[in-house]
């Protein structure tokens, strides 16, 4: 498992040259937006249930068939088995996004995840609609931008941060996401 | 390659968690002695060449032996890796300090070490000699912060004592 930090260290590894300035200060403003990185990260870990079984009843509101005897989340076991897969995907994009790389999230949840899924018959549209959802859900909690509309008034709740520009970290989570997507399908 | 983030995001996974609160004060804090490192780094990296080369002048000062027909000096080829090795240490802890650990001389400088020297008939006395004037060549404010000496100063006993 690399980081920000380690990446760099290996790739230099590579050409046997020290990490000189250019990738210095690319790591510096890692650190500087560092605070940043960490309430983001805190924004997902903090709402993780919310998204997941968001998303899970998005997916299942988009195809009803799901939950009817023969669908895939029918009976409750494999809901069930559905709200933690969600929660566990969701889990190691959170700490790709901390690591600031995503070889943890390649290494320890995606690599197989497809062959597994199809040998279990797991539809792949399903639960790519589920990360997509996951997705939207997880950069407006990161930007702070989600409203009351999406969420619902009973859910709704928006974290006391103080104000910033998330944009970067935004679609950086986004693109984690993405390759859960990717990986999937 | 072992790091506060990497050691906090395992346990984090083997407890099957999300990352708490002080998974990420741990890690805020790792963050908060970052910029002291990178100034470490980036210095070193920037004069590494000068260093190195300073290094080795005065370990084949202390053993001028070395020099001597059949020892580990004695050619134009020796000397050229006698000075890569050193080269290769300092890079190491340049690596060392970006990553905020050990991991990168534990894994690619130390690992096996003793037992290449011993295959190779080195003797080890000499790069001491040469890293340890390393160690005490570096200055505040001369070449970089107070702070950032510490960390780089850390590193280089970190490698001295693998090698004594």
């Amino acid at each position: 498992m690399l980081d920000a930090f380690s990446r760099a260290v290996v790739s230099a590894d590579s050409s046997t040259s020290p990490i000189g300035s250019d990738k210095i200060n690319e790591l510096k403003s890692f650190v500087a937006e560092g605070n940043k990185r960490l309430d983001a990260v805190n924004a997902i870990a903090s709402n993780a249930s919310c998204i997941v079984s968001d998303a899970i009843a998005g997916m299942i509101c988009e195809n009803t068939g799901l939950i009817q005897a023969g669908g895939n989340c029918y009976p409750n076991r494999r809901m069930a088995a559905c709200l933690r897969d969600g929660e566990i995907v969701l889990r190691y994009v959170t700490y790709a996004l901390l690591a600031g790389d995503a070889s943890v999230l390649d290494d320890r949840c995606l690599n197989g995840l497809k062959e597994t899924y199809t040998a279990l018959g797991v539809p792949a549209t399903s639960t790519v609609r589920a990360v997509q959802i996951m997705k939207a859900s997880s950069t407006a909690h990161i930007t702070n931008t989600n409203t009351e509309a999406q969420a619902g008034s009973s859910k709704f709740r928006q974290m006391a941060v103080a104000d910033g520009d998330c944009s970067s970290l935004a679609s950086e989570a986004a693109g984690y996401f993405d390759r859960v997507i990717s990986a999937l399908s | 390659m072992k790091s506060v983030v990497t050691t906090v995001v395992t346990a984090a996974d083997a407890a099957g968690r999300f990352p708490s609160t002080s998974d990420l004060e741990s890690v805020q804090g790792s963050l908060q002695r970052a910029a002291a490192r990178m100034e470490a780094a980036e210095k070193l990296a920037g004069n590494l060449d000068a260093v190195a080369q300073e290094g080795y002048d005065a370990c084949i000062k202390k053993y001028s032996y070395l020099n001597n027909e059949g020892e580990a000096n004695s050619t134009q080829t020796f000397k050229d890796k006698c000075l890569r090795d050193i080269k290769h240490y300092l890079r190491l802890v340049n690596y060392c300090l970006v990553v905020g650990g050990t991991g990168p001389l534990d894994e690619w400088g130390i690992a096996g070490q003793r037992e290449v020297y011993k295959a190779l008939n080195l003797p080890t006395a000499p790069y001491v000699a040469a890293l340890s004037f390393i160690r005490t060549r570096g200055c505040a404010p001369r070449d970089m912060s107070a702070q950032a000496l510490t960390e780089y100063n850390a590193l280089l006993d970190y490698v001295i004592n693998s090698l004594s």
